[in-house]
Order: structure tokens, then C-alpha cells, then sequence
């Protein structure tokens, strides 16, 4: 197991890696020390202390939880606590999350939801617990309590990259698509240069444009920036597929359409290029996503860690592309 | 020319076991002494209440918005300028609104500051009272004395530096005198303490010391005796004169004109 792989946190794990993850458990638990004493003579004989080691003990519990191994995060769990101790604001979220997990009825759940809110009444800036509460009322269904509570936590801390995207997230699965669009340009305030940020803001910018009741003056002030972000995140980050991807899908709209009557628009706002400009990058979205799609299915050297769903999709948005060329 | 005669001195050997050694030992042992009493005296970093959080992270969110304003369309940056500006100026930010526009307290006399101070004044007093203490302790017991010699030459300059409290004039440099090798020891035993206590120990004076003079890099933004009130005016008039550009501007020319199809 490359150690790499246990320092990066495990969200964006494959399922396939977090299982294989989850079952290096015992084999961690053994070959790292349960605590690390801090008197002189043992660290003198014994492995030191490292931030690494306690990164990977939160990471380990992470997957474990994901992958239902509760007896092994409970085994990680308890070492974390006996390090940071009880109070530790990351660790009283560490033991939310477990309670969370193996809840299961509503009534569970409830109960953990009033504990939180008693560590809340205690310290009102304790963040991760915080944050837990959040995710936990959002998971019961409860989706305007978790935005009116994230919108308080925005509130005194709004410099949170993470409770502003999540924001931006709950926002868009009640289809608001400007507040949700609001808080994804926080997070670029926070993370200018977020390649992925940029064209998730695409993505949310065209999904507004075609929204139903969008104006056609919005239409084009949407349509405009989306084709832009999406650049800005290709600039940002080479071969990326979903900018790629993006681009192509606004293109490809905005050619189809591009008969429509081009409205002036005023100062503040972006302007859609003209098309031929269109047409070149439409031709350049093209020419790149089938270039990835080619070596990524031929396993290239260099071409690989394209995520497999992505890589299908757009080879889909290619051959649909082709069947409305051949028709 | 006529060779200098070698200065031979004849020492007690048992000088060598009954002050070098216990000097070293010693001076080892305050050090993790000291390390020790610092860990013990930590004060843990003060929480601070929500409204203080607020108005820090609120002043951080317009020097975002202000440093990377380029990251939005100009509608958005102009909302958020309004906005923050509007805010700023009101002072709907600030820990308590009604003690705007009056002198900032005397940061002796506000508690939050005194804590800062009150470690200070612990570490300073971690590092004087021991050496005070073995200084002394040195002069009252070994004082005088010569007890080794280095093995290699030295010029005169040395002199005052290795044989501090021997007052002879014509000793060859390279003889060494009690206190000197205390000094020696205060100095050199850097790596020692790294050895035995890792890294961050606060064991070493001279890593205090070093610590002392650089700069305080989060302190002093929002420190003690700065007013707030005045930082957001301040944030304000630099979110006003900001002229708007975005990255977004031209993107898609960039990006045809370096790629090649």
C-alpha cells in the first residue's frame, strides 16, 4: 500500500480503494505504536511522534466507517482519544461521526442530533461539531434547517472554503441556482486558482441557463460565463476532462442556437464571443476530449487516473455528436 | 629565531572529572529542566468568543475579496464591494459596536492582552533565574581555575573569550578556564538537546532568543491596541479604489491561441 494514499483524505477514494483501504486495518493497528510516549528516553529508542501518524489514523477511521468495519474505527477512534483526549473539538466530531454511522433509525439519529446541540449551547464555536450537526440534519431530510445553520456558521466565519461549497451544493439540489452560484464564487474568492472550482461554476452557470424561466437576457449572461469559466479552468489545468467536457456541451448549445438574435449587453456583464471563436473551441473541446478518450481507453502512459465514468461520458457526448453530423 | 617554549601547566587530572564533567552534566540537565518547566507552563492558546471570530474572519473575507477580485465576473465583485463596504462602514462587524470611534483601551489594562505578556515575561524568567543560579554557583566553586587545554592553537584574541576569570597575561590562549567552558556549553549544546528532546524544544536559550526578535506573524494583525474600527475603514477604502478586471476577460483567446488545432 503506498503510504501516500493513507495521507490524502479519503473522500475522493474509489470504493474499490477504500475497501482494499479498510482492510489494511489490522496490519495498521499492529505496525504503528497505540500511543507515543513523550519522555526523552523513550523517544530516544522508539519511532517520533509525526503529524503523519495521527493524519493516517483519521483517514483509516474515515474508510473504515465507509466500508461498515465499526470495529476497527473503534480501535482508531480510541487512540486518537487517548492522544487529544476527549474535548478536542476534531475528536468530539471524530466520535459524532461514528455515532452517526452505526445509527440506525430516525430515533438514533434525533438523539444524536440533541447532543450536538448540547456541546453547541456549551461552546458556540466549536466548528466540526459544528459542521457535523450540519451534514447530520442534511442527511435527515431536514435540508432548510442545514442551509439556515450554515448560513450562520457563514456568518462569523466566512472564510470557511468547505461550508461555503456546501452551501453552494444544498442550494443547487433545491435548484437556487443564483445563491448557489453566490457561494461556489466565495469559494473562488477563498481559492482563486481551483481549477476544479472554476468548472464546477460552469457547470452551475449552464444549468441555470437552461433552466426553465430563465430570461433569455440571463440565458446569454449565464451561457457567456459558463463558456468562459470553463476555459479559465482548462488554462488552469491541462487536459482537465471536465472543462473539456463543459466547454464542448456550452459550445455545441450555443452553435445550435446561434441564430437567435445576439442581444447587447451592458458593460457589467460578460459577452459571448463571436462565433467563429465559438467554432474554434468547439473544434478544439472536440479534438482534446477524443485525443483523452482515445488514450485513456488504450491505458497510455501519462493518460491514466482519468476517472472511468467521466472518460464514458465523454465518449457518449462524442458519438451523439457524430449521430447529429451523420443525420 | 629562538622557539617559544610549550607552556606546560601541570594539572590535577581529577579537575577534569570534578568540574568539566559536572559543568556539562549540569548544564544538560537545566536545559531539559527547563524544557520541561516551559511544556508545564503553556497556557493553552485562549478561545476566543464567536463576536471576536467574527470580526477577525469578517476582515480576512474583504482582504480575500480584495486580493482575488480577478477571480470574478465584475456584477459579483461589485455586489460584494457594496456590500462590504456598506458593512465595514457601519461597523456591523465589530465585537462591540457601542465602543466604536473611543481610544483603543490601554492594552496593559485588558485582560486578553495580559496573558500574552504574562508568557512572555514566564519564558524570560524560565531563562535568567537558572543561569543566574549556575552562573554563580560556577563563580562560587570553580572560579580560577584552568582546566584544559585545546588541542589546537588559537590566537591572543581568544584570550578574553576562553580565559575569562583567569587574569594572567602572558597564558598561551589555548588554555581554557572554568566559566569559559560554561559559556562554551550554553552555546554549543544546541544539537545535544535536539538529540534528546526533538526538534521544538524549548530547551536552548538561543532558539528563545531568536524567537524573540523575529517578527510575530499572526499577532500582530490583530493584537492588542490595534482598533478594529480603523482596519475595516481602512479594508473599506481599499475595496473602494479597486479597479475591477477578471481573468475571465479574453480567456478563450488565450486558450486557441495556445493550444494548437
Amino acid at each position: 500500500m503506498s503510504p501516500s494514499l493513507l495521507l490524502h483524505p479519503p473522500g475522493q477514494l474509489s470504493p474499490a480503494a477504500a475497501y482494499y483501504i479498510s482492510r489494511q486495518a489490522p496490519a495498521v493497528l499492529q505496525g504503528s505504536p497505540s500511543t507515543v510516549s513523550s519522555s526523552p528516553l523513550s523517544a530516544l529508542f522508539s519511532e517520533k511522534e509525526s503529524p503523519e501518524l495521527w493524519l493516517k489514523y483519521e483517514n483509516m477511521l474515515l474508510s473504515c466507517l465507509r466500508t461498515e468495519n465499526d470495529q476497527a474505527a473503534h480501535l482508531f477512534l480510541e487512540r486518537l482519544v487517548t492522544r487529544f483526549g476527549d474535548d478536542n473539538e476534531r475528536i468530539m466530531a471524530f466520535k459524532g461521526l461514528l455515532k452517526e454511522a452505526v445509527a440506525r433509525q430516525n430515533g438514533d439519529q434525533v438523539r444524536i442530533l440533541n447532543e450536538y446541540d448540547q456541546i453547541l449551547s456549551e461552546n458556540d464555536t466549536n466548528i466540526p461539531i459544528t459542521k457535523r450537526r450540519i451534514s447530520l440534519l442534511r442527511s435527515m431530510g431536514r435540508v432548510s434547517d442545514a442551509a439556515s445553520s450554515l448560513v450562520q456558521l457563514l456568518e462569523f466565519s466566512p472564510t470557511d472554503a468547505e461550508a461555503w461549497s456546501e452551501l453552494s451544493d444544498i442550494y443547487l439540489s433545491q435548484g437556487l441556482y443564483a445563491q448557489a452560484i453566490y457561494a461556489v464564487e466565495e469559494v473562488l474568492v477563498l481559492a482563486p486558482n481551483a481549477w476544479n472550482i472554476h468548472a464546477r461554476l460552469g457547470e452551475m452557470q449552464y444549468m441555470a441557463a437552461n433552466a426553465t424561466g430563465a430570461s433569455s437576457g440571463s440565458y446569454q449572461k449565464y451561457m457567456a460565463e459558463a463558456l468562459k469559466r470553463f476555459a479559465r479552468s482548462i488554462e488552469l489545468c491541462d487536459d482537465y476532462l471536465r472543462g473539456y467536457y463543459g466547454l464542448k456541451l456550452v459550445t455545441n448549445k450555443l452553435l445550435q442556437d446561434s441564430n437567435k438574435s445576439n442581444k447587447q449587453v451592458d458593460d457589467d456583464e460578460f459577452a459571448l464571443p463571436d462565433v467563429g471563436t465559438i467554432e474554434r473551441l468547439n473544434e478544439l473541446s472536440t479534438a482534446k476530449l477524443s485525443e483523452i478518450v482515445r488514450h485513456s481507453t488504450a491505458q497510455d502512459r501519462g493518460w491514466r487516473g482519468y476517472d472511468p465514468v467521466e472518460v464514458a461520458a465523454a465518449r457518449e457526448l462524442l458519438s451523439s455528436d457524430a449521430a447529429a453530423i451523420e443525420r | 629565531m629562538a622557539q617559544i617554549p610549550v607552556q606546560t601547566i601541570h594539572r590535577d587530572p581529577q579537575l577534569f572529572y570534578w568540574i568539566l564533567f559536572p559543568i556539562t552534566i549540569v548544564m544538560i540537565l537545566t536545559g531539559v529542566l527547563r524544557h520541561y518547566a516551559a511544556v508545564l507552563m503553556q497556557t493553552a492558546p485562549k478561545k476566543q468568543d464567536r463576536k471576536t471570530i467574527r470580526e477577525q474572519r469578517s476582515l480576512l473575507h474583504g482582504i480575500n475579496v480584495r486580493s482575488n477580485f480577478h477571480a470574478l465576473s465584475k456584477r459579483s465583485f461589485n455586489n460584494r464591494r457594496d456590500a462590504l463596504t456598506a458593512a465595514y462602514e457601519s461597523g456591523a462587524y465589530l465585537k462591540d459596536p457601542e465602543r466604536r470611534g473611543q481610544p483603543p483601551p490601554n492594552p496593559m489594562s485588558d485582560p486578553s492582552s495580559m496573558d500574552g505578556m504574562m508568557g512572555m515575561m514566564k519564558n524570560q524568567m524560565a531563562m535568567i533565574i537558572p543561569n543566574t543560579l549556575i552562573m554563580s554557583w560556577i563563580n562560587a566553586f570553580f572560579s580560577g581555575y584552568v582546566i584544559m587545554k585545546l588541542p589546537f592553537p588559537l590566537t591572543i584574541k581568544f584570550k578574553s573569550m576562553l580565559q575569562a576569570g583567569v587574569a594572567t597575561r602572558d597564558m598561551d590562549p589555548r588554555w581554557m578556564s572554568s566559566i569559559s567552558w560554561y559559556f562554551l556549553c550554553i552555546f554549543g549544546l544546541q544539537s545535544v538537546f535536539n538529540f534528546i528532546l526533538g526538534d521544538n524544544n524549548a530547551a536552548s536559550q538561543m532558539a528563545q532568543q531568536m524567537g524573540q526578535m523575529g517578527p510575530q506573524p499572526q499577532g500582530q494583525m490583530f493584537g492588542p491596541g490595534v482598533d478594529p474600527d480603523k482596519q475595516f475603514l481602512g479594508e473599506a477604502e481599499n475595496l473602494a479604489v479597486i479597479e475591477h478586471y477578471s481573468v475571465l476577460d479574453g480567456v478563450e483567446q488565450r486558450l486557441l491561441e495556445g493550444s494548437s488545432v
